[in-house]
């Protein structure tokens, strides 16, 4: 069966993945399923963080104490963990557009409902199933992974998430400002005006599931069910795909490392407004901007660290994606420790802008480098180190931010050596066609090597490897300037056993 | 004309300094006796009892104590029970940064005797227990003494407030829907999206 000679609006590879970002253009396939990923995923973030903002309204309405608030903080990141594993595995199974769509649309109901809650768990109970559809970074990871060559894939990834990252510190102004208008132009009692504010994030989250699956589109030759009907997409096998996801290593590094930049984020959107009101005595209001200017740094920090991940790989390729995470990181677990030491406000308020902007970008950077672990199991290791970053902001709550063991200061502070020890993991990231952060790549070993190692022999005859030749013929950019010497294969050297890496 | 305007400054910023001086309740003396009385017991709803206060000076005190009385302000404050695991609501001596008190009540000017006041529950208070404290303000807006309805525990007296739950049948009819609606469509959007793979099929 052929494929119709289709026509693109950006240049492509062989895969037809985008090589140029346009962030001004919203043409089909790939700009649109940038733009539509992007506003999703802001509009998760904003409903999984709708509450923080009105947290001194609805503690009063529903009696909540200060261990209620903390455990439901917890919660509402906790959900994702398991979430992101399993939307991982949905996109590599039914695409993006499905799986995303179904998981906002599952998860709408929460954010409705967030509207008739009457006690404490059942404000628990809202914001856990909401926090579920933080899961929608994997598929926005993974749909931009598909849309886009290597060359741009850590620009494209970076702005997707980190204009999604986004939501978390706009919601701490539209809630406030949704509620305010409620209250005071259609005269509702606090305690009925934050329950109908809650129907604005409800509703954009909606509206947008409706927009993805109705605009978008898996890849950019069509969506899985087309592909998979012609050829051209093998329909992959859940336990295959998930095996070899756990058994790379790189992913497990990826994960926990990833715990502790976006893990770190996570937990600072729940932490910081209360730590400026009570540290430093400003009212809440002012703790809420603070905190929104946290969150509001996303808007070039974390695509920073995408492009920078892209402009590196230029020229040092892998290694170079790999170094830059990794001083980018400790920077940022530095300026954390710093954070936590500094007693002066305006001192506070700078080293913290320092701090998101390091923090973010390194998110960013993880996710250059995330595209490359495996071509056949995308989904799964982007959900394994989004997952990462979940439990890395529920594990920091739950040493550092809960109870009266540490001060909050304290806490900071620890976080960040913890940051720094745990970004050491990068150090054992190594590809054998690339290198790693203190070794080259290995003599004779070529990208076709690493991603082909994860199809079977039975497989490759019936030809399922296709989309792993395409992919690593388009990654050999990542040897950089100096590896392009080294050897490319010969289409036949894959017809026969390849060696073994 | 430097020397007076060194003496005018000096005059501003005592006054400010005066006014930023924390004061703290330990340092001051209850010298007004405030009672609240509801004919439908201890327990009021939010936005429809009412809550009659009467305060006066306690005549225990000498006489010429409340010469620098000039304001009272009478708070609603949230009892012990009310600030356990709520660090918002803290007690804190310097009165700055004490939370017991976040809503007012009345103000009026000091008398020392004769005042009454009934206070309708408003509708936007919390569910807790609570007391009635008048702060009393001299003419530089400094508190210089206080009164309250309940010993220094804050345990006997309280007024056991139920709130609103700013619930209507009309948010909870339309969140239900709302939520119907979603997960409705998302079996409406597999359908179609099964519908496609037969046409595809059978092409």
């Amino acid at each position: 069966m052929e494929t119709k000679e289709q026509k693109f609006a950006l240049p492509v590879d062989s895969e037809h993945k985008a090589t140029e970002f346009r962030l001004f253009s919203v043409a089909t396939p790939h700009m649109r399923a940038f733009h539509l990923s992007w506003i999703s995923f802001f509009a998760c973030f904003v409903s999984t963080f709708a509450a923080p903002p009105l947290i001194p309204i609805i503690r009063d309405n529903l009696d909540l104490t200060a261990t209620d608030i903390g455990n439901a903080g917890i919660a509402a990141v906790s959900g994702a963990v398991f979430a992101r594993v399993a939307m991982g595995t949905a996109c590599d199974l039914f695409g993006p557009r499905l799986a995303s769509s179904a998981l906002i649309l599952l998860t709408a109901p929460a954010v409705y409902l967030s509207a008739i809650i009457n006690s404490p768990s059942g404000f628990l109970m809202v914001r856990f199933f909401t926090g579920f559809s933080l899961a929608t970074f994997v598929s926005t990871q993974f749909w931009m992974s598909s849309m886009f060559s290597p060359n741009v894939v850590g620009t494209a990834n970076g702005l997707s998430g980190g204009w999604g990252n986004l939501g978390g510190g706009a919601t701490q102004l539209i809630m406030p400002l949704v509620y305010s208008l409620i209250h005071s132009q259609i005269g509702s009692s606090k305690f009925t005006a934050w329950r109908i504010a809650f129907f604005i994030p409800a509703l954009f989250q909606t509206l947008s599931a409706f927009a993805i699956f109705f605009l978008g589109q898996d890849m950019p030759d069509g969506n899985y069910i087309r592909l998979e009907n012609s050829g051209e997409k093998h329909k992959d096998e859940f336990s295959q795909v998930f095996y070899h996801a756990i058994t790379n290593y790189r992913g497990w590094i990826l994960a926990l490392t990833y715990g502790y930049c976006f893990g770190v984020e996570l937990t600072i959107d729940n932490i910081i407004a209360q730590y400026f009101f009570d540290r430093f005595h400003v009212n809440l209001h002012t703790a809420g901007i603070i905190a929104a200017s946290f969150g509001l740094a996303n808007l070039f920090s974390r695509p920073g660290g995408g492009m920078l991940s892209d402009l590196v790989a230029k020229r040092y390729g892998m290694r170079g994606r790999l170094w830059t995470l990794w001083v980018v990181q400790m920077i940022g677990g530095l300026l954390c420790l710093l954070l936590g030491k500094i007693s002066s406000l305006t001192g506070s308020i700078a080293v913290m802008l320092v701090f998101s902007v390091f923090v973010q970008a390194a998110c960013g950077l993880t996710f250059g480098v995330v595209p490359f672990v495996s071509r056949r199991s995308l989904g799964v290791i982007s959900g394994m180190t989004g997952g990462g970053g979940n439990v890395g902001a529920v594990l920091t709550q739950v040493i550092f931010f809960r109870g009266s063991r540490y001060s909050t200061e304290e806490g900071i502070t620890l976080m960040g050596v913890m940051i720094m020890c745990c970004s050491l993991a990068i150090l054992f990231i190594y590809f054998p066609q690339w290198g790693g952060l203190f070794c080259g790549p290995k003599k004779g070993v070529t990208e076709e090597d690493y991603y082909l190692s994860e199809w079977t022999e039975a497989e490759k005859q019936q030809g399922f490897h296709k989309m792993s030749m395409k992919f690593s013929e388009n990654s050999r950019r990542e040897r950089g300037k100096k590896g392009v010497s080294a050897p490319v294969p010969v289409p036949s050297d894959y017809e026969s056993t390849p060696a073994n890496v | 004309m430097d020397f007076r305007g060194f003496v005018i400054s000096f005059l501003v910023f005592s006054y400010f300094a005066a006014g930023c001086y924390g004061v703290t309740l330990s340092s001051l003396q209850m010298t007004l006796k405030v009672t609240a009385f509801s004919p439908l017991g201890h327990d009021l709803k939010a936005g429809e009892d009412d809550l009659t206060l009467k305060w006066e000076l306690d005549s225990k005190f000498p006489s010429g104590i409340d010469s620098s009385y000039k304001t009272v302000k009478l708070k609603l404050c949230y009892g012990r029970e009310s600030q356990e695991g709520r660090p918002w609501r803290k007690t804190v001596d310097d009165l700055k940064k004490d939370k017991t008190c976040q809503h007012t009540i009345v103000q009026r000017p000091y008398s020392p005797t004769n005042n009454s006041f009934v206070w309708t529950v408003e509708r936007d208070i919390a569910l807790g227990k609570y007391f009635v404290r008048a702060y009393v303000y001299n003419d530089q807006q400094i508190v210089v003494a206080y009164g309250q309805n309940t010993g220094d525990a804050a345990l006997l007296d309280l007024y056991h407030i139920i709130p609103i739950t700013g619930r209507h049948a009309s948010i909870d009819v339309a969140s239900i829907c709302f939520s119907v609606f979603s997960v409705v469509s998302l079996v409406g959007f597999f359908y179609m999206e099964s519908r496609k793979t037969r046409t595809v099929l059978q092409k």
